[in-house]
């Protein structure tokens, strides 16, 4: 699903140069849910950002979904990120004067589908995040947690092939925290592949596999123990090490 | 996409309303003072007759005495002596012809609860009423036959024949006009002729006068000696007398040809070169100038009817247009720095930089047309203010349609213009850096 070999990405100001990744290696399959750590500095949003196609790479490559992004100009860029991509951010970036309806309307709009297909990938996104009977509402009128669903709907309506999550429990209570982690597992499940940097341990030994992030480097690639749904996988319930 | 981000720029218009209300202020007030100035410049720019504007001509040739002549100078006088204009007349140069000076009457009402008052009028041929439209109500022009038996006959206009006839036809009436007696031929109609490019000379208002009361033909008011009103040159004594006077060289008379095409302006030329070249041999013309012929748009310019006044206030109010973009384009960047958050997710949720550059300019099309509407308003009171200010500004501080649409489209265009930078601004945002700070 996402390939990255041997990238870097350099910041370059006219005082000094900045390594955010070097050398940077991953192999994320279709459908896997891996979660990235890493101490802070480390590159974990930079290779979030490379990986949603926000920010370009210094040289080495990268392949999505079969597609070498390197060269892309920007409407190609955009495309692909359109089509194959979905975003979940920690502060949720609900545009605040659209309703819930309109606000998981804007990628389907981009998309160029029309408007009784919109209407329909809108409902059962929203259905999907248990708000179906708040799309006229405006996002102030949410909690963070309803807030993070309907960014989670967003992120769904367009049936992306991978869904990029940046810390999105970071905002929340343990409680809503837990709904929302159970709604990306259940998303998983039904196939998504998701790339989730976290800060929190327990969430990272939930998914599937861990990556480490030290300086710019993958500092080691960990099987974790199954979650629930992969539980249905592996019926012995042994721990799988990579 | 449009039809979306019309929408989006609608809303957008809630989002910070006193912010938008100033860019729509500053827009409309830009907008405003430009098509309010420019409005007066077109009308009166424009072409009065287009369909026979190349075809009436207007000649001069210069009957100035030879002292402080130099050879090249152009003719300094824009009328013609009654000797050349009587001459023009009988020419048979053109297809039309008419002499034109300002004449004014004392007229003795029928009705008893009307004193008698003086109107102005003008001395024409019976050419006159067909080479500039002049649109009848009742009756007609005299006709040629009536010029040379210079009758007692009038055209009246429509004001005048409305205050001593009411919506009564009078043709066939008989009226007294100092002292004599004239039958009423016929009635204009509404005539607005902006500019009143035939007889800009003399009238009130110049190019800009209102409609005149009454017409008579002019071998008639030579031979009733009827009192003149209008502008008189003379450079040399004259004897007294009415006919001293008519045999002088004062210029007095403003004149028009109409030729049947516009080629034919060559042979009209001709004509005036070969009876300058004549009077010369016959020592009434003295100066060796050039005998000069001036269709209506060049007539218009020769006089100056456009005057450098006029084109100074348009220029400044497109000055003052430009500050208003560039306090537009700083309440913008204002307006668009704090929806950085917003470019940063649509860019992330599939937005190329062109749909976001696309997004943001209808935005301020949007502000544009509201812009546009508030500056239409504010300019019909600015002409409105314009036209109380006399007369002739009555007649040329109204709005047409092609000033109107003229208006939406300046509004527009320089919301555009003013949301290009702003809008470059918007798009150079790089989304993974709003898309964490939020």
């Amino acid at each position: 699903m996402l390939r990255m070999q041997n990238l870097n990405k350099v910041y370059r100001t006219h005082m000094i140069e900045t390594h955010a990744l070097r050398g940077f290696e991953i192999n994320v399959k279709q459908g896997e849910f891996v979660t990235v750590t890493g101490p802070s500095g480390s590159g974990k949003t930079s290779f979030l950002n490379i990986a949603g196609l926000l920010e370009e790479f210094t040289d080495g490559e990268y392949i999505l979904d079969g597609i070498n992004v390197k060269g892309m100009d920007d409407n190609a860029r955009s495309r692909l990120r359109n089509e194959k991509l979905g975003f979940i951010f920690q502060g949720f970036n609900l545009i605040p004067d659209l309703s819930l309806f309109d606000n998981v309307d804007v990628p389907l709009r981009y998309r160029g589908f029309n408007a009784a297909e919109r209407k329909e990938r809108i409902e059962d996104a929203l259905a999907k995040v248990g708000l179906a009977s708040r799309m006229k509402h405006y996002p102030a009128e949410l909690s963070g947690g309803q807030q993070q669903r309907v960014a989670i709907a967003r992120a769904l309506a367009g049936s992306p092939k991978l869904l990029l999550a940046d810390e999105p429990t970071g905002n929340l209570d343990t409680q809503m925290a837990r709904g929302v982690m159970e709604l990306l597992e259940e998303i998983n499940a039904q196939g998504t592949t998701i790339l989730m940097v976290t800060h929190d341990p327990e969430l990272a030994v939930r998914s599937q596999r861990n990556v480490h992030i030290i300086d710019g480097q993958v500092s080691d690639l960990v099987r974790k123990a199954p979650t629930l749904f992969d539980a249905n996988a592996h019926a012995d319930g042994k721990t799988h090490v990579a | 996409m449009f039809q979306y981000y019309f929408v989006l720029g609608l809303r957008s218009l809630r989002r910070n309303p006193a912010l938008t209300a100033l860019m729509v202020l500053t827009l409309a007030v830009g907008v405003a003072a430009s098509v309010a100035t420019l409005t007066i410049l077109h009308v009166m720019s424009g072409d009065p007759i287009p369909h026979k504007s190349d075809r009436l001509f207007v000649p001069l040739v210069d009957n100035g005495p030879v002292q402080s002549y130099k050879p090249g100078d152009e003719p300094n006088d824009n009328q013609l002596s009654y000797t050349d204009a009587k001459n023009f007349l009988n020419s048979k140069a053109a297809e039309r012809a008419t002499a034109i000076y300002g004449a004014s009457v004392a007229v003795e009402p029928e009705r008893k609860d009307i004193g008698v008052f003086t109107t102005r009028g003008l001395a024409v041929a019976s050419d006159y009423f067909n080479m500039f439209d002049a649109p009848f109500r009742h009756g007609q022009a005299w006709s040629p036959a009536d010029d040379k038996a210079a009758a007692n006959v009038v055209v009246l206009g429509r004001k005048l024949a409305d205050k001593l006839y009411g919506d009564t036809d009078p043709v066939g009436k008989r009226i007294t006009l100092s002292g004599k007696q004239y039958q009423i031929v016929g009635v204009l109609d509404k005539w607005t002729v902006v500019p009143r490019f035939h007889r800009i000379i003399g009238s009130a208002d110049g190019a800009f006068s209102d409609e005149d009361d009454m017409f008579v033909p002019f071998t008639t008011s030579i031979r009733n000696e009827m009192q003149r009103n209008g502008s008189t040159s003379c450079t040399d004594d004259i004897s007294p007398g009415y006919q001293a006077f008519l045999d002088s060289e004062c210029t007095w008379i403003q004149f028009w040809f109409e030729t049947r095409s516009a080629s034919d302006r060559a042979s009209l030329q001709n004509y005036l070169d070969s009876y300058a070249a004549e009077q010369r041999k016959l020592g009434r013309l003295k100066r060796n100038a050039a005998n000069r012929l001036y269709d209506v748009r060049e007539w218009l310019d020769f006089m100056k009817v456009v005057g450098n006044d006029n084109k100074l206030s348009a220029w400044l109010a497109f000055g003052f247009l430009v500050l208003c973009l560039v306090n537009t384009i700083g309440l913008l960047l204002a307006k668009f720095s704090v929806r950085a958050a917003e470019v940063g997710i649509r860019r992330a949720l599939g937005a190329s930089r062109r749909e976001i550059f696309q997004q943001f300019l209808i935005e301020t099309t949007v502000v544009g047309l509201v812009g546009g509407v508030l500056g239409l308003a504010l300019a019909f009171g600015a002409l409105a203010l314009i036209a109380m200010q006399s007369t002739a500004l009555t007649v040329v501080a109204h709005m047409d349609w092609i000033m109107l649409l003229t208006t939406f489209a300046m509004a527009v265009l320089s919301a555009v213009l003013a949301g290009l930078l702003p809008t470059w601004r918007a798009c150079q945002v790089t989304p993974a850096m709003q898309l964490k700070s939020q």
